[in-house]
């Protein structure tokens, strides 16, 4: 019931607050504003289109009178009324409706008492009486509301107050702009603010954004850049500079600004240093900031937007049938006038029962009738059945309960349902035609799970891990099937969810949390115990079962033989190592550091687990320090980026001098200062030391094996260690070599430790990270081996890329160039088969550099960052540079399993009549195995694969599809009565199964307007069609174009970002609340938690509700109109 | 902070029968047979009530004498208003062919009077008819109060519109001796209206009753002395003032007016004979171009002379037949290529 509020209010909203969206509406670029950084003559004019933040102390007390004075304070009020404006607000929105002015209009007309025809009080009773019952409907949610936004205002954080000059408690709603917080791990940040003081040495602070985007994995922030170095708190009261920003704004991935010193030297702000209302601190101890934006001005409230309003298809129609009424009425109304104007006219004398005005005198004909034309509208008024749109509206919002508290969409794992965001179009579901599937997430779980590797040309297929998996389905399909009795279902949800799983970790595994939930549960349940945070995140990660492998046997053999000695070639008793071996310990070594993934322990407020200098020599003199610093400034970008993984942002003026800044936790790097890199590991000790908890020991003899041991406090174990990584498949292949006990133990911008079971921990000195970009499809790692001391590139990517980067010439010998081109083969050879087998393929290689060569390399690459002309290019050709003459080292097979029931879905949808279209990022091969995996194809269909260069080919391809298409369909009755003769003959469109499969480029052509016919027409005849590397927005122009020219109902489903667009444009969007966030289930009308309960859905719920309600529609015609 | 995340633990829907939309339901499986079985027995039924309800309706004997034409001096003077209080009689003669048996009952009708006008209807005063207060009239402008403002009672247009002819039947057993038909005019109102509806106002003495209201102004007389020979059928329970009341839902309309008193010559109703009508002749009906009969009949179980019903009846019968058989051709036909079909 609180949906139609919500909407309402959300047009109040948007009505009240459009001069507010004008404001960020408008166009304007901010770099031009930091370009002309310096002049502060451009301040006063943007004063007003920004906002300045002064701090809340008191030397500037005035202007903060001036400036911050005005913005809004912390205190929320969600809710519609006060107890003064509910009453004339509440009738104000009630008579918006047409239907309740309608009757008004009734009402006022039965007054004038020429056209009376019933007592006035009995025809304003029904308008009284809906009208209360929605007053009071309001009202109680309302006061709902209130007492939520009460509760949320009331939440206690640390403020700085300027008398007592320290952190007092101090309500959210008493926050305002300006303010100093300081928040601890795991509390929820009142307001916006900007990060001007983290615990956390590197400047960094963990935050969680689960509440306001549903992307469950930390997100890093960054200290304003300044700040980073002070290694003491920000004090509040020496704080005197002033931050120029943008006007508050629903952008949650923009934030523009700068920070003024008192000195006019000005610092950039971006969405980097913002922590934004309704996001947890993880991960760090304490964080400082000042608020910037506060209250409804937050960029989380103004993103909270309410449900989507759309109109479903039948209440269109009953629209015009309404339409039809009044227009019968009129014709009505108006016979019956004339009618009796005409009578009236015939009588010479005055007739009996034409009874006179009241002062006597006899109304005129004319004037009969038309005082009879009102009063028969009042008299006929039944015959437009407008209490239809009431009663659809509560027919409507009890299908929505229904479909709520449907049993069958609840999903344990993310403790959640079918959510109904828009209301209105319930039966629309009932009538799909058309079905847009993403593949990600959608079909697939997007989990990704470690299958196949095949390493040094042997193939280990894990026989294990594969049986492991599939016990866990069973296991889970049991659950499930208990899950439909009531009393089973509880208790199987505390339960650990597979027996079989031979692995057990310390967490309970059941992972069901609550606390990754939207809404008001988020905002409260903030302050819950850090014992619920990992549960929560390892459930939206990827749950246990997932993360584990069980190690195939024969590749642990090869693991035995492993041994320190290998890499002591002093040693002269035992012989060349095994090229094999080695091999498997790249592989494996490049699986754990060839990436960008975040260690992080979840047993401990400190989570971060960066790597002490214990390890390190020990520090230097502060001369060194700075001499070393000196020398490094001449190549101030070689730095390995930061941990993030991110290049500093190219193409900003400015970024030059982020760069600058980042010096200061520059590594020294190059071949030139070996000697000090070796005995200097961590040259901003100061920062290391100040944090005491940060230097903890790591206890490297952990047992990974025995992951039953119990956890000791302090002590993160590898068991324990989660990974949260960019991207699931990274965290895939770490996961995976931690099964081989090659452990991920920790990362840092400066060095990553693996503790590898029989070589110990080593801990491999980043020299610099080539992260993975969509142009180049790979990922490079430089490091330099900790055992044989060598620069070593690890880079992992896609196949087709990689096997043209292998070395054609191998360095040590024909011997070895052999053996490489055999290995290439069969690896070549065993990819193959894992594309068939619908795994996503990845290459791992690497190569040895001599000090030499990385110096030089180095050198390019410092041009190539520094150059500001094509800057991208040189990148990439730098890039190029290092990451050629690989070594093949071996290649994965990652499972993006498919969601559980998924194959029965699409059968089922097939079966109602739906066709279904699969769009897709992925490329070909992937998609059309998922396809066939998930029975959009079948073996037998006919597969037509458009894939050309130009817009002819595309054209001449389509046409002779077409033609044997004809050709194959008027055939197909024939054929189907000699293949069978006792069969009716079948439908037309099922006598040739058709597969279309199209790719990103060709589908540019097809959706150009002169093929646009040819190419639906060739999609309607297709059972099935497939569009791979298809663009978001390619996404959202074939939906338009379906659901424009072909005339049907579209549904649209999609689980990210990438299908926003489809997901808005489609007739009914339903997102997949599941892995990448929350922004298609924002912009869905129906969120689901997975995909098989479409089926249900559709074919279920969507039939009843478009049978019921066009039954009702039906009555109420028949009811109104022709038994008025 | 406690109680919210209790809330937020688990949303997983009661499984409830209701809940989950499986309480039992029973859904009409409608086949072909069945529709056809449906139509085919209401078609039977409609018919066969149709046609014993034509045939109990031809029973009837019916007289009705149109007297518009027939007095036509009287019609003439009527339609000056000024000749108001000028008596005028007509006698009309007519010859019952065969006897009427049973009860017969006397109509006045009349062609073209709207008493269904939708602003004459609702000019009235219900309390003022019920008795509760005499004075109150306030639906009825224009006929509220006379020139000098007393309230009129009855008031209202219907009121003031009444049918005040009255006709006495005779019947001639010889050219000489006329023999009045006795009749009765109580009996010929719905209880309802005499006992609940229409109540005098409780006082001693009626005219005292109706002390400070005034007569209708098309009235002869007040109220309280409709019935000179009946002073129980005075005021507002008088029955043809009652009659007249019930307003007719069609511009052609028959009120009962008398029934016969089946004593002497007529226990067995009216016998054949010749008879005639003695009207006075008060009502102008040329003013709306309408007419006036006076009817006599009989009734049986069915109610009057109407075919109206029997007729319903019948058509309802003969389309839902039609229905019938034409679904019956379809069903047939699709049978056939379905047939045709399986045998390919």
């Amino acid at each position: 019931m609180t949906e139609p509020l919500q909407w309402a209010r959300y047009h109040w909203q948007r009505l009240t607050g459009g001069a507010n969206r004008d404001d960020h509406e408008r166009p304007y670029s901010y770099s031009s504003l930091l370009a002309c950084r310096g002049k502060s003559s451009q301040t006063p004019k943007l004063a007003g289109k920004h906002r300045i933040v002064v701090p809340h102390l008191q030397p500037f007390k005035d202007e903060y009178e001036k400036f911050s004075g005005t913005y809004v304070n912390n205190r929320i009020r969600t809710t519609k009324y006060t107890l003064l404006n509910f009453v004339p607000r509440n009738l104000f929105e009630q008579f918006h409706r047409v239907a309740n002015l309608y009757f008004l209009f009734l009402v006022v007309l039965n007054w004038v008492p020429l056209v009376e025809a019933f007592q006035k009080e009995i025809t304003m009773l029904p308008l009284v009486v809906v009208l209360t019952i929605i007053a009071i409907k309001d009202g109680l949610e309302d006061y709902r509301k209130y007492k939520l936004d009460k509760q949320i205002n009331n939440l206690v954080t640390k403020v700085y107050s300027r008398k007592e000059k320290k952190y007092v408690d101090r309500c959210w709603k008493d926050v305002t702009v300006g303010d100093f917080i300081r928040l601890s791990c795991n509390e929820v940040i009142p307001a916006d603010m900007v990060l001007l003081f983290s615990t956390d040495p590197d400047g960094i602070c963990h935050i969680e954004t689960s509440g306001l985007d549903g992307e469950s994995n930390l997100k890093q922030r960054q200290v304003v850049r300044g700040y980073t170095e002070q290694d003491s708190e920000v004090d509040p009261e020496k704080f005197s500079s002033r931050i120029e920003c943008e006007s508050p704004n629903n952008d949650l991935n923009r934030f523009r600004g700068f920070l003024e010193h008192s000195n006019k030297e000005r610092v950039g702000l971006n969405k980097e240093n913002l922590l934004l209302r309704g996001c947890t601190i993880r991960n760090t101890e304490a964080v400082m900031g000042i608020v910037v934006y506060a209250g409804h001005e937050t960029k989380a409230m103004l993103n909270n937007s309410g449900p989507r309003y759309k109109r479903s298809n039948l209440e269109r129609r009953a629209n015009t049938d309404v339409l039809c009424c009044v227009l019968l009425l009129v014709i009505m109304c108006l016979t019956g006038a004339l009618g009796h104007g005409i009578w009236l006219s015939r009588y010479e004398n005055i007739p009996f029962f034409n009874i006179p005005e009241p002062d006597g005198h006899v109304i005129s004909p004319v004037l009969g009738g038309f005082y009879m034309f009102w009063t028969m509208i009042i008299l006929l008024q039944v015959l437009i059945p407008i209490s239809l749109y009431v009663s659809i509206e509560i027919v409507k919002l009890g299908q929505i309960y229904f479909i709520q508290s449907d049993v069958d969409f609840y999903n344990e794992k993310m403790d959640s349902t079918v959510q109904c965001r828009a209301l209105n179009i319930t039966e629309d579901l009932g009538q799909i035609q058309y079905l847009f599937s993403d593949k990600t997430g959608t079909l697939t779980e997007n989990k990704m799970v470690f299958r196949r590797c095949s390493v040094a040309g042997f193939d280990y297929c894990h026989e294990e891990n594969a049986k492991r998996l599939e016990s866990y389905q069973e296991a889970a399909s049991e659950d499930e099937d208990s899950a439909y009795t009531p009393s089973g279902s509880l208790s199987n949800m505390a339960k650990p969810r597979a027996p079989s799983c031979r692995m057990v970790r310390n967490g309970p595994l059941g992972s069901i949390s609550s606390d990754h939930l939207t809404g008001s549960c988020f905002a409260l349940g903030s302050g819950e115990g850090a014992s619920e945070v990992p549960h929560s995140r390892q459930a939206a990660f990827s749950s246990p079962i997932e993360t584990d492998v069980v190690p195939d046997t024969r590749l642990l053999d090869k693991f035995s033989q492993i041994t320190p000695q290998l890499f002591t070639p002093l040693d002269e008793t035992i012989p060349d190592p095994p090229l094999e071996t080695l091999y498997i310990i790249d592989f494996f070594i490049a699986l754990a550091i060839c990436n960008t993934v975040v260690v992080s322990a979840p047993n401990q407020p400190q989570q971060k687990i960066g790597l002490s200098s214990v390890h390190g020599m020990p520090i230097k003199s502060l001369e060194e320090i700075k001499s070393l610093f000196q020398r490094l400034s001449v190549r101030k970008s070689s730095s390995p980026s930061l941990a993030s993984g991110k290049e500093p942002s190219s193409g900003v003026p400015n970024a030059f001098v982020s760069r600058l800044s980042l010096f200061s936790r520059m590594k020294p790097t190059s071949p030139v200062e070996e000697e000090i890199s070796q005995t200097s590991k961590s040259p901003q000790g100061s920062g290391n030391s100040a944090c005491p908890i940060e230097t903890e020991k790591q206890d490297s003899n952990v047992d990974v094996t025995n992951g039953k041991v119990e956890s000791l406090p302090g002590q993160p174990l590898a068991s324990s260690l989660c990974y949260e990584a960019e991207s699931p498949d990274e965290a895939a292949l770490v996961y995976a070599a931690r099964a081989y006990q090659c452990t991920l133990q920790s990362r840092t911008p400066e060095q990553v430790m693996v503790d590898f079971a029989a070589l110990g921990p080593l801990t491999f000195q980043l020299l610099h990270i080539l992260p993975f970009d969509s142009v180049r499809k790979r990922m490079s790692v430089v490091v330099r081996h900790p055992i044989s001391s060598q620069v070593v590139v690890y880079t992992k990517g896609a196949d087709s890329v990689i096997m043209e980067l292998l070395s054609v010439a191998s360095p040590d010998g024909p011997g070895l160039e052999k053996q490489q081109t055999m290995l290439r083969e069969k690896t070549q050879q065993h990819l193959d088969a894992y594309t068939k087998r619908g795994l996503r393929t990845l290459c791992v290689a690497k190569r040895v550099m001599s000090d030499t060569e990385y110096a030089e390399w180095l050198r390019n690459h410092f041009l190539a960052e520094t150059s500001i002309d094509n800057r991208e290019e040189l990148l990439l050709e730098s890039a190029m540079r290092l990451e050629n003459k690989l070594t093949l080292l071996g290649a994965t097979g990652i499972e993006d399993r498919l969601q559980e029931g998924v194959p029965e879905s699409i059968e089922a949808l097939h079966k109602a009549g739906i066709k279904i279209w699969m769009l897709t990022g992925d490329k070909q091969e992937t998609a059309v195995n998922i396809a066939y995996a998930c029975k959009l194809l079948e073996p037998d269909d006919k597969l037509f694969i458009l894939n050309t260069e130009s817009k002819n080919a595309c054209e001449m391809l389509m046409d002779t599809i077409l033609k044997e298409l004809q050709k194959k369909n008027p055939v197909s009755p024939e054929q189907a009565s000699s293949e069978a003769l006792h069969q009716p003959p079948a439908p037309p469109d099922s006598g040739l199964r058709a597969g279309l499969i199209i790719n990103g480029k060709t589908l540019e052509f097809a959706l150009q307007e002169s093929l646009q016919r040819q190419f639906l027409e060739l999609a309607a005849r297709c059972h099935a069609v497939v569009c791979c590397q298809a663009t978001p927005l390619q996404k959202s122009e074939v939906v338009k174009l379906v659901r424009s020219h072909l005339r049907v109902m579209t549904l649209a489903i999609g689980d990210g970002a990438n299908d926003v667009s489809m997901i808005q444009v489609a007739d009914v969007g339903i997102g997949i609340s599941g892995q990448e966030g929350m922004q298609a289930v924002m912009a869905s009308d129906f969120a689901i938690s997975q995909f098989k309960h479409l089926s249900k859905l559709l074919l279920v719920h969507g039939h009843w509700c478009y049978t019921r309600l066009s039954n009702m529609i039906l009555y109420f015609f028949y009811k109104n109109v022709e038994h008025p | 902070m406690k109680r919210k995340s209790q809330d937020c633990q688990s949303r997983l829907p009661d499984n409830s029968a209701l809940k989950q939309q499986q309480l039992p339901a029973y859904r009409l499986q409608l086949s072909a047979n069945k529709i056809l079985s449906g139509f085919f027995a209401t078609g039977v039924f409609c018919l066969g009530v149709g046609v014993v309800l034509l045939l109990s309706a031809k029973t009837i004997k019916e007289v009705e004498i149109n007297y518009t034409e027939k007095c036509a001096n009287c019609a003439k003077l009527r339609e000056n208003a000024a000749n108001f209080d000028k008596e005028c009689n007509c006698s009309i003669p007519f010859f019952l062919p065969e006897t009427m048996k049973g009860n017969v009952y006397m109509y006045y009708k009349l062609y073209g009077f709207y008493q269904n006008l939708y602003r004459y209807i609702l000019s009235r005063s219900n309390s003022q008819l019920v008795g509760t207060d005499v004075k109150d009239v306030r639906n009825c402008a224009p006929f509220k109060t006379s020139h000098n403002g007393i309230p009129i009672a009855p008031c209202g247009a219907i009121a003031n519109s009444m049918f005040n002819d009255t006709i006495i039947l005779s019947y001639n057993l010889n050219s000489s001796i006329h023999i009045k038909v006795p009749m009765i005019r109580s009996g010929i109102t719905w209880w309802t209206d005499k006992y609940v509806k229409f109540q005098n106002p409780s006082f001693q003495n009626l005219s005292s009753a109706f002390a400070g209201t005034t007569k209708p102004p098309n009235w002869p007389k007040p109220a309280y002395e409709l019935d000179e020979e009946d002073p129980g059928n005075n005021g507002f329970i008088n029955d043809d003032f009652i009659v007249w009341m019930r307003t007719a839902a069609f511009p052609t309309f028959k009120k009962l007016y008398r029934r016969l008193h089946r004593i002497e010559h007529f226990t067995e109703g009216l016998p054949a004979g010749s008879y005639s009508f003695n009207i006075t002749y008060n009502f102008p009906v040329n003013r709306f171009q309408g007419e006036k009969a006076v009817v006599l009949s009989t009734l049986t179980w069915s109610g009057g002379s109407s075919l109206f019903l029997g007729l319903a009846y019948m058509v309802t019968g003969a389309v839902t037949w039609l229905a019938f058989f034409s679904m019956l051709a379809v069903h047939l036909r699709l049978k056939e290529r379905k047939m045709f079909f399986l045998q390919q």
